[in-house]
């Protein structure tokens, strides 16, 4: 979706007045941590990770999603005595290690952090990304996590450490394996996901989908999903889509058309939204009636928050012959967030109304909550 | 009635000749490429493209001596009765003096057996090319069209992992398709019937451009400023999306978004088209788009099989 504009971590003086979730991620050289923080956040091509320059000092990555966060990417050679923040400072910690590197020495770097990071804070979220997963051949893969999993535990037990909670798993940027394993480091952050996950579940139950995400629309790591189990391959489809719908959005963008004062006479001043209300999709995106969500919005809405835009840009997929015929949809909910849906495509094509009210109040509850995030984290 | 029409798929070993035609063929990854063995001698396939027209493509294994066999016993057979002959130069070879010397060899067998060929070259993997691409693809391009001499070529920088692929295979499909023209008129007047900025069409499984509504008013400059490689960057992101959805066991049927900046319908047009239409007034709705395909289609049905393959 066309978020890209808004979504960027750029705007330097946000960074400057919200309270952001730190998140650390460290390991040993050449294990992987800028290929993962560039292509998660910063829209690398993953063919592209090849050509990244070693990391010399800590760079901070701004990233604003549900809550705002911050990346700390770490040079290879820096330990805990010479990070230049306390430990306490992370609620999460990400240790990376490359899956053919199972010698000692990231181990015992390894055990050393779990254990000063845990005295520090014992409600630290430790995860380990057993990272290049495909690099090796299936059965070698699991093997080789096995293993790596096993030796961390036991030193830990060596120390009489083995009761703190380390949770592993296996990545790669070349597949959605780090998509996955990031949004649920993502998701322990989020003290308001079961609000979101009740309003997942109330859009699946009311919509008839058969499953929901709530996509963060540039990283695509999903926020949240409803309580059907995820399956690997619809997660990896919803991921797809929106990352194609990224990509095609600014194909066909036209200079002419996107020119606010132009649309602005095509339309009653009263359905023109202020362009200065910045924390809306882009510049350029509202000024334009309200297509399928017409009438549906309460004028209550309208009226009393003017930055609520009144056009959300969405999309929409078919795909047959399958078992049943599905549709997938997609919406975007705030400037970062997007919803995407399985829903068969005869509940969607006879009762598409009704979905999209579902949206509205999808939409509704989410803009509820972010912003509640938002005003308990800008100081002042 | 079909049309068949040859195709030939040649240069040296390594190119990127299967990988290429199993990107644009058959709906593979980039990635699957790397675990193709080399051709042996010639692999045929029949593709059906348009309904009428069939394309006969030899990929022909570029080892040495598949090639010294080409250019002897085997040479009448290998270049007659050709329509297209497609050659392609791994831009990072380092055996470029050979792979111009062959080249040669096949030229002068075409000249000899079909004379009428059309002639395309693929500078190939420019990924690999990371400095100064612009300079790298110029300096091949010379040199190739001073290898051609009078031989009239047309020479393309292409890598799979990109769209410029795409661009270089629309433009030779393009070229064996007689009348493209009729083609973009009817979809310049879809267009004006939707109020839309432009209308693509598709090949159903390549996903290569045939023709679009912007070919029927060629120099008129567009107002709207769109992306240069936009045709090529949708063939291959539908491309990979169809992907997707077979990995997750769908398949792929049409697509519709509504964006602040425009709106766009890609829809079955015919048995083996799509047609993708791009609105940029706000005030038209997806479903009108959708009704107007669906009163095109049974003119394009007829417009595909009547006046496309008879001249
Ligand atoms: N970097 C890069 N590699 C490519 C590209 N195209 C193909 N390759 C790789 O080149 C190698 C050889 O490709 P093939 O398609 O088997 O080559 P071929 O021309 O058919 O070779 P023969 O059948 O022996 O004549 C494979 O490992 C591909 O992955 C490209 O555009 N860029
Ligand atoms: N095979 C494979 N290589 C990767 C993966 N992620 C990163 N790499 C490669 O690992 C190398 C080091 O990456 P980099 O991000 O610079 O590591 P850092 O020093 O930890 O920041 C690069 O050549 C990357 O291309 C992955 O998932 N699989
Ligand atoms: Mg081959």
């Amino acid at each position: 979706m066309d978020t890209a504009a808004s979504t960027n971590i750029s705007s330097t003086a946000s960074v400057a007045e919200v309270i952001r979730t730190k998140i650390l991620l460290t390991g040993l050289r050449k294990c992987g941590k800028t290929s993962i923080q560039e292509v998660l956040f910063k829209g690398l091509p993953t063919k592209d990770a090849f050509f990244i320059e070693p990391t010399t000092k800590v760079v901070k990555t701004a990233y604003d999603t549900v809550i705002p966060l911050e990346l700390w990417d770490c040079p290879g050679s820096l330990t805990i005595q010479t990070l230049p923040t306390p430990l306490s400072q992370f609620p999460t910690i990400v240790f990376i290690i490359d899956i053919q590197d199972h010698h000692q020495q990231p181990i015992t770097r390894l055990v050393e952090l779990v254990i000063t990071a845990y005295q520090e804070n014992q409600n630290v979220n430790l995860e380990v990304f057993v990272h290049k997963a495909e690099a090796l051949s299936e059965e070698y893969k699991i093997e080789n996590f096995k293993h790596i999993q096993q030796r961390v535990l036991e030193e830990l037990d060596d120390y009489d450490f083995g009761h703190i909670p380390v949770n592993f798993y296996l990545t790669s940027i070349y597949d959605h394996s780090l998509q996955d394993a990031f949004s649920k480091v993502v998701q322990k952050l989020i003290d308001s996901l079961p609000y979101i996950e009740d309003l997942l579940n109330v859009f699946c139950g009311n919509s008839q989908a058969t499953k929901a995400f709530l996509f963060d629309a540039k990283s695509r790591l999903y926020i949240a999903t409803d309580a059907s189990p995820v399956d690997s391959a619809t997660h990896s489809l919803c991921s797809d889509f929106l990352l194609t719908l990224n990509s095609f959005s600014p194909l066909y963008k036209s200079v002419q058309a996107s020119t606010f004062e132009e649309r602005r006479e095509l339309f009653p001043s009263q359905l023109v939204q202020s362009p200065s209300a910045s924390i809306q999709p882009s510049p350029s995106a509202s000024p334009r009636p309200p297509s399928s969500d017409k009438g549906k919005l309460p004028d209550s809405a309208r009226a009393s928050d003017p930055s609520k835009a009144l056009f959300y840009p969405s999309a929409s997929t078919s795909l047959s012959p399958g078992s049943t015929e599905t549709t997938v949809t997609c919406h975007l909910i705030t400037p970062q967030l997007a919803l995407l849906a399985l829903i068969p495509t005869q509940t969607f094509e006879g009762r598409r109304g009704l979905v999209e009210y579902n949206v509205v109040y999808f939409r509704e509850g989410v803009q509820e909550i972010w912003q509640v995030e938002r005003e308990a984290r800008t100081r002042g | 009635m079909a049309m068949r029409k040859k195709v030939l798929l040649m240069g040296a070993s390594g190119s990127g000749k299967t990988s290429m035609r199993s990107l644009i063929f058959s709906n593979n990854p980039a990635s699957l490429t790397t675990r193709f063995g080399a051709t042996i001698d010639v692999e045929q396939n029949h593709v059906r493209f348009l309904g009428d027209l069939v394309l006969n493509l030899w990929d022909c294994g570029g080892q040495d001596s598949f090639m010294d066999s080409y250019l002897s016993t085997q040479r009448s057979t290998i270049f007659q009765h050709v329509a297209v002959m497609i050659y392609v130069f791994d831009i990072e070879t380092r055996e470029a003096i050979k792979d111009l010397g062959y080249y040669r060899d096949c030229a002068d067998g075409l000249k000899k057996y079909s004379p009428e060929a059309k002639v395309f070259l693929l500078v190939h993997k420019m990924d690999l090319v990371r400095e100064n691409v612009e300079g790298v693809l110029a300096k091949k391009r010379a040199q190739l069209e001073q290898e051609s001499g009078d031989l009239a070529v047309t020479v393309f920088g292409t890598s799979i992992y990109n769209e410029s692929l795409y661009r270089a295979w629309s433009r030779i499909v393009h070229s064996l398709i007689p009348n493209a023209n009729i083609l973009s008129k009817h979809l310049s007047t879809l267009a004006q019937a939707c109020s839309a900025t432009e209308v693509v069409l598709f090949e159903r499984t390549t996903f290569l451009v045939i023709a679009t509504s912007s070919d029927a008013e060629q120099d008129v400059e567009d107002p709207h400023k769109l992306d240069g490689i936009r045709y090529e960057r949708t063939s291959e992101l539908i491309k990979a999306f169809k992907y997707s959805c077979v990995r997750a066991r769908e398949e792929f049927h049409s697509l519709e978004i509504e964006l602040s900046e425009f709106t766009a319908v890609l829809d079955e047009l015919t048995r083996n088209t799509y047609v993708l239409i791009i609105v940029h007034n706000p005030t038209i709705e997806t479903a009108a788009l959708k009704m107007n395909i669906c009163l095109a289609r049974n003119k394009f049905e007829e417009l595909q099989t009547d006046s496309l393959f008879s001249s």
